[in-house]
């Protein structure tokens, strides 16, 4: 299948003004400002597919958010191409907009002064969306983000989980083929994430939705997503399933005993230096073992890992993940 | 057009709820018109007409210029406070031009204080003194159109200098100084009949004289036929010129934004 968002090398540098301490230096940058270049997103390629979901993650500044802003249209890259639907973003903005949906957690884009319901209202007729369909899409969305006690209240007045449901719906409502969800679940208590997660993914299952979210929260990636990209300082540096990962690069097994006694023993090794056997032979031959699991590894860790640059990971091909 | 008009009716709606606000400023337009009006009726102090223009005419000149004034007041941090907080690039992700958008919304909030706050006043300040009506029904319509005009070029004045916001950190002591230039050559506070000949001559090459003292001749008959054509005319160019201004400005600002990120 023909992917439908396509990135080629793209770059983004951007220029930093730089200041120097001291009166002088102050004076001095007044006429010579200097600039730094940094290097936010550094040769990325990616392709995705019609209906993927794909968890976009990395450090902090690692260029998340650069590249979410590049695909959607708001920023130019330096270098390289973006396609997306047919569309070229950065060229043919008004068009493309339409269909596509963005969530910037960060940032609300709904008015600050209006009930909820009313900047849905004014969603209509931006994106003209037919009456029949508005309807449908707003009481599907609000039933399933449960935001019927809300929905009428001023968007000042609302809790960060309950304006970030009203962000998601008011990004929706027009059916955009492809969204974009910059940190949908940052700052939301457990409950409300586990909405949003269901959310995106009932609106993939149902309507065939391409998805790429950011995230800090490895659950997030865990439930909701097939792929996975990580980036750190501007380049790629893992693109593959989830199921994968975890295979390759889960060093580290947990095994749990519980003892005839009723106490409990956990115990973690490193299966590329002690082979599987030699552990359960040991912990056989200490313990009297009543019962016994060994958890799956988790993905929180692996992440952390890579970060800290504890596995290196092998180098990605550009646009590899196909 | 519908989404645009639509931005309008939800500001309008919008401004609906903060009641007590607006009625604070009916209260604060009536104060001002009455307390320039007492001034000049004090100069005038019985004498029929300084140079040919009557007290009844300064008033009608105060209670347009300086309640419509009022009226047109907007949130001139608008764009500013869109850019320092980010939220300026949510709005290129949507498929709606971002400039009609703030004019819409400006226009129904301008709308509503016609209705809530301009015209209330007038009715007070009709109790209050007098005026003169109309020249004709004719002169009043025009008039309309000419006020129309006239906001466009204030709204165009104001938007120029808010896109300044895109390369200077703060232009809140920009916006302020042209408020006073604004106040000042439109003859919001000093009639434009009473400055200086060369004063005069000066600001009858500004878009400032269009704002207001435009529809107020067309209204009091001062300006009739081809006058008033070419009053109209002067408005539209005006408006033209600023909108292509306008436009370089706005266009440079926002390629600065989606090549740079800010
Ligand atoms: N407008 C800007 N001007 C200059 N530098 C910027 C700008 N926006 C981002 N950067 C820099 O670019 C790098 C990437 O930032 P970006 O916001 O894309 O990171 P991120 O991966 O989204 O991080 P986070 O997880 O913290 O949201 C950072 O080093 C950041 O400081
Ligand atoms: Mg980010």
């Amino acid at each position: 299948m023909e992917p439908i968002i396509e990135v080629k090398n793209i770059k983004k540098y951007y220029k930093v003004a730089k200041r120097e301490k001291g009166l002088g230096a102050t004076i001095k940058n007044l006429f010579h400002r200097k600039y730094e270049i940094k290097k936010a997103v550094n040769d990325i390629s990616f392709s995705i597919k019609k209906g993927e979901i794909v968890g976009f993650i990395g450090p902090n500044g690692a260029g998340k958010s650069t590249t979410i802003k590049m695909l959607s249209g708001i920023l130019y890259p330096d270098e390289g191409g973006i396609k997306i639907n047919g569309y070229i973003p950065y060229k043919q903005r008004k068009q493309y907009v339409k269909h596509i949906g963005v969530v910037f957690g960060q940032k609300s884009q709904l008015n600050w002064d209006l009930p909820l319901i009313e900047s849905f209202e004014l969603m209509k007729y931006i994106y003209k969306i037919p009456e029949k369909v508005y309807e449908e899409n707003l009481n599907k969305f609000t039933q399933l983000l449960d935001m019927k006690d809300f929905i009428n209240q001023p968007v000042r007045q609302l809790s960060l989980g309950q304006r970030m449901r009203g962000d998601i719906v008011a990004a929706l409502l027009h059916s955009p083929q492809i969204v974009f969800f910059d940190e949908p679940t940052i700052g939301l208590d457990v409950v409300a994430k586990e909405k949003i997660r269901d959310f995106i993914k009932y609106m993939n299952e149902t309507e065939q939705t391409t998805i790429i979210f950011t995230t800090h929260d490895m659950q997030d990636i865990e439930k909701v997503c097939d792929r996975l990209i990580i980036i750190d300082t501007g380049k790629k540096i893992y693109d593959g399933s989830i199921v994968e990962i975890k295979n390759k690069y889960a060093n580290s097994k947990t095994i749990e005993i519980w003892l005839e006694d009723g106490k409990k023993e956990v115990k973690t090794f490193d299966v590329n230096q002690t082979p599987m056997n030699e552990v359960m032979e040991e912990l056989f031959s200490k313990y009297h073992i009543k019962d016994i699991s060994i958890c799956e590894p988790e993905i929180d860790g692996i992440v952390r890992d890579i970060y800290e640059k504890r596995v290196s990971l092998e180098p990605v091909v550009a646009g590899m993940g196909e | 057009m519908r989404t645009y008009l639509e931005f309008a009716i939800k500001k309008f709606q919008n401004k609906m709820t903060y009641r007590f606000d607006f009625f604070m400023e009916i209260v604060n337009t009536i104060i001002t018109i009455v307390v320039y009006l007492c001034i000049y009726k004090a100069l005038y102090g019985g004498t029929k007409d300084i140079d040919g223009i009557t007290y009844q005419m300064v008033a009608t000149n105060f209670v347009i210029s300086m309640g419509l004034s009022n009226a047109f007041k907007f949130n001139e941090m608008f764009l500013q406070d869109k850019i320092h907080d980010g939220t300026i690039t949510n709005e290129f992700l949507k498929p709606v031009n971002f400039t009609f958008r703030m004019l819409w919304e400006n226009i129904g909030e301008g709308a509503f204080k016609i209705v809530f706050n301009f015209i209330p006043a007038l009715i007070f300040t009709i109790f209050y003194t007098s005026f003169c009506p109309p020249k004709s029904i004719i002169n009043f319509l025009v008039m309309l159109v000419s006020i129309s005009l006239g906001y466009l070029i204030l709204w165009l004045i104001s938007f120029i200098v808010q896109t300044w916001s895109f390369w200077l950190f703060s232009v809140w002591g920009i916006i302020t100084i042209k408020n006073v230039f604004v106040n000042i050559l439109s003859g919001s506070l000093l009639p434009i009949w009473f400055m200086p000949d060369l004063l005069r001559k000066i600001i009858s090459f500004t878009p400032f004289e269009s704002i207001y003292f435009t529809p107020v001749r067309i209204y009091l008959g001062e300006l009739s036929g081809r006058d008033i054509l070419s009053g109209m005319a002067i408005q539209i160019l005006w408006i033209a010129v600023l909108a292509i201004v306008a436009n370089v400005f706005w266009k440079k600002g926002v390629k600065k934004l989606v090549v740079q990120g800010g």
